[in-house]
């Protein structure tokens, strides 16, 4: 387990969601990675009843790199989230209590795609899908012999510019420098990158993007929005998107 | 110690004293000879005998001006002989004083020949060799005594690093060091001398009962490697303690393994990897194909 950044992936103009993972891909080989299977992170969204005061939601999330936890992360509303990381049997817990979370089933949402090794690095590109209709592509990488981002931020950086073929700007990603609640009621700036990284962070950048892929389903006119290393969103359309999506399906079974 | 070098040298000459005077008295007189040889047989006895006595006193007086010593002798792992409880071992003790004399001697020849050889190494310009210089003093180093070892490792300093020491194998010591949040190594050594280095990263277990299984990321094991060679480098049986501090100075360089970029290339990753390799002068960073060319 290392330090894993999650980056959405801008779709160059003209070109369908499907054309551009295989373009990543081709290039991650001519890299010298080597393709090892496929990944699934899913993200189910459960919202509490209203007799049972306050609108409370669990977002249960799936990894496949860690196939036998469950992970929830529990939105109390106000801004407090309480995360937990249980075993798989935690998702019959929930069946069980669907008389205080009942699940939305239109918001759940995944992204599958394929997985690659170079040298100690993993990379996945993975394309987001709400309801089978396309919405993006994430770009997941993994340093993993190293635990803090600080120490190996510039070989991530290094390695993303090689294979994406863009710049990347120097600053630490969005989530490592988040603002958060502490003990005191205020707001202040935790420097995540300087601790220890934890599969619960890899989650909750996940699902960070996931609300933001959610959210432009709202609006569905896409606009930059500001997540990760300031990539910004991705503006595809919704049909073409799909068509795309159908494209890169059959790509994956050959 | 001096004393009782003497000590056992007085003892030694009464001995062969007592000896020659019984040879004297064994070998008797000549009866043909007559009285004159009697005499002198007898003044001859005399004269042993006065002898005996005088190196008999001398014994004495030296064995009272011993004492005892205040702490008993190290004999390092030569104690537990003394818990054998097989007969036929019990030998053993003989036949260690042996190869402890004979290994001393090597020691000493080996020495004697390492100093002969560096003064005719092939240099170009004659160095000039005192014999006033004060020799190193020589220390064995693959057979210290334990505290020895224990201060060596605890004088070693290191910013951002910690060092846990222990003995899974009897008096020799494991030392696991833990570089910054980066890495972990085992370094095992004999008396000061190491011998080999495991490494692995941060989050991996390092545990002194199980030291030889490699890590499962490609970069430590790289490094591995590269301490390794760093091992054989910094080797010096002449000078064990200054080469073990400078070893762990080189290994302690390893604290930026990912942040720094390759003195040569200026990249970060190349061929998946960070710069693996440290300089052993300069502690300067770079990729393994970067070092040579």
């Amino acid at each position: 387990m290392g330090v894993t950044v999650l980056l959405p992936y801008q779709i160059p103009e003209g070109k369908t969601g499907a054309q551009a993972i295989d373009y990543l891909t081709k290039r991650l080989l001519a890299l010298g990675a080597i393709h090892t299977g496929q990944f699934l992170v899913d993200c189910e969204t459960y919202i509490s009843t209203p007799q049972h005061g306050p609108a409370k939601t669990v977002h249960v999330l799936h990894d496949s790199e860690y196939p036998a936890s469950t992970f929830s992360i529990l939105d109390n509303g106000a801004g407090k989230q309480i995360p937990l990381v249980a075993d798989n049997l935690f998702d019959l817990l929930m069946l069980k209590m669907t008389t205080v979370y009942t699940s939305k089933k239109q918001t759940k949402i995944e992204s599958k795609g394929a997985r690659f090794e170079y040298g100690d690095f993993l990379i996945k590109l993975g394309s987001v899908t709400m309801q089978e209709n396309f919405k993006g592509i994430l770009i997941e990488i993994e340093y993993r012999p190293c635990v803090v981002l600080s120490f190996c931020w510039e070989m991530i950086r290094e390695t993303l510019q090689g294979f994406l073929g863009m710049p990347i700007a120097k600053e630490y990603p969005a989530y490592f420098s988040q603002q958060i609640m502490n003990p005191m009621g205020q707001q202040q700036i935790h420097p995540k990158q300087n601790d220890l990284y934890e599969p619960i962070d890899t989650i909750n950048q996940y699902l960070e993007c996931f609300t933001n892929y959610r959210k432009q389903n709202v609006l569905p006119v896409a606009s930059s929005v500001g997540v990760g290393a300031g990539a910004g969103g991705v503006a595809v359309t919704t049909q073409n998107a799909t068509a795309g999506m159908q494209g890169g399906n059959q790509r994956m079974r050959m | 110690m001096e004393k009782l070098n003497s000590t056992l040298g007085a003892v030694r000459s009464l001995r062969s004293s007592v000896r020659q005077c019984f040879e004297h008295l064994a070998d008797g007189t000549n009866a043909e000879l007559g009285e004159d040889s009697r005499t002198k047989f007898l003044l001859k006895f005399q004269e042993n005998f006065s002898n005996m006595n005088a190196q008999l006193r001398e014994v004495e007086s030296l064995i009272n001006g011993l004492q005892a010593p205040q702490t008993p002798y190290c004999l390092g792992q030569t104690t537990y002989l003394a818990q054998e409880t097989a007969p036929e071992r019990q030998a053993l003790y003989s036949q260690l004083v042996n190869s402890y004399k004979w290994i001393d001697k090597v020691h000493d020849h080996s020495f004697l020949a390492f100093n002969n050889l560096n003064q005719n190494n092939l240099r170009r310009s004659y160095t000039y060799c005192s014999q006033k210089r004060v020799r190193i003093p020589f220390a064995s180093c693959n057979n210290t005594d334990p505290d020895h070892t224990d201060k060596l490792l605890s004088e070693i300093n290191l910013p951002l690093t910690s060092y846990q020491v222990c003995r899974p194998f009897g008096s020799n010591v494991v030392v696991i060091v833990t570089i910054s949040r980066v890495l972990k190594a085992a370094i095992v050594c004999k008396g000061v001398l190491i011998e080999w280095v495991t490494v692995k990263g941060f989050d991996e277990t390092l545990d002194p009962d199980d030291l030889w299984t490699e890590s499962r990321y490609e970069v430590f094991r790289k490094v591995q490697e590269h301490t390794h060679i760093a091992m054989l480098h910094f080797f010096s049986p002449t000078l064990p303690d200054l080469a073990i501090k400078s070893y762990m100075t080189w290994l302690n360089s390893y604290s930026k393994l990912f942040l720094e970029a390759c003195k040569r290339c200026g990249k970060f990753v190349s061929n998946g990897l960070p710069p693996t390799w440290r300089d052993l002068r300069t502690l300067e960073p770079f990729h393994e194909e970067c070092r040579n060319c």
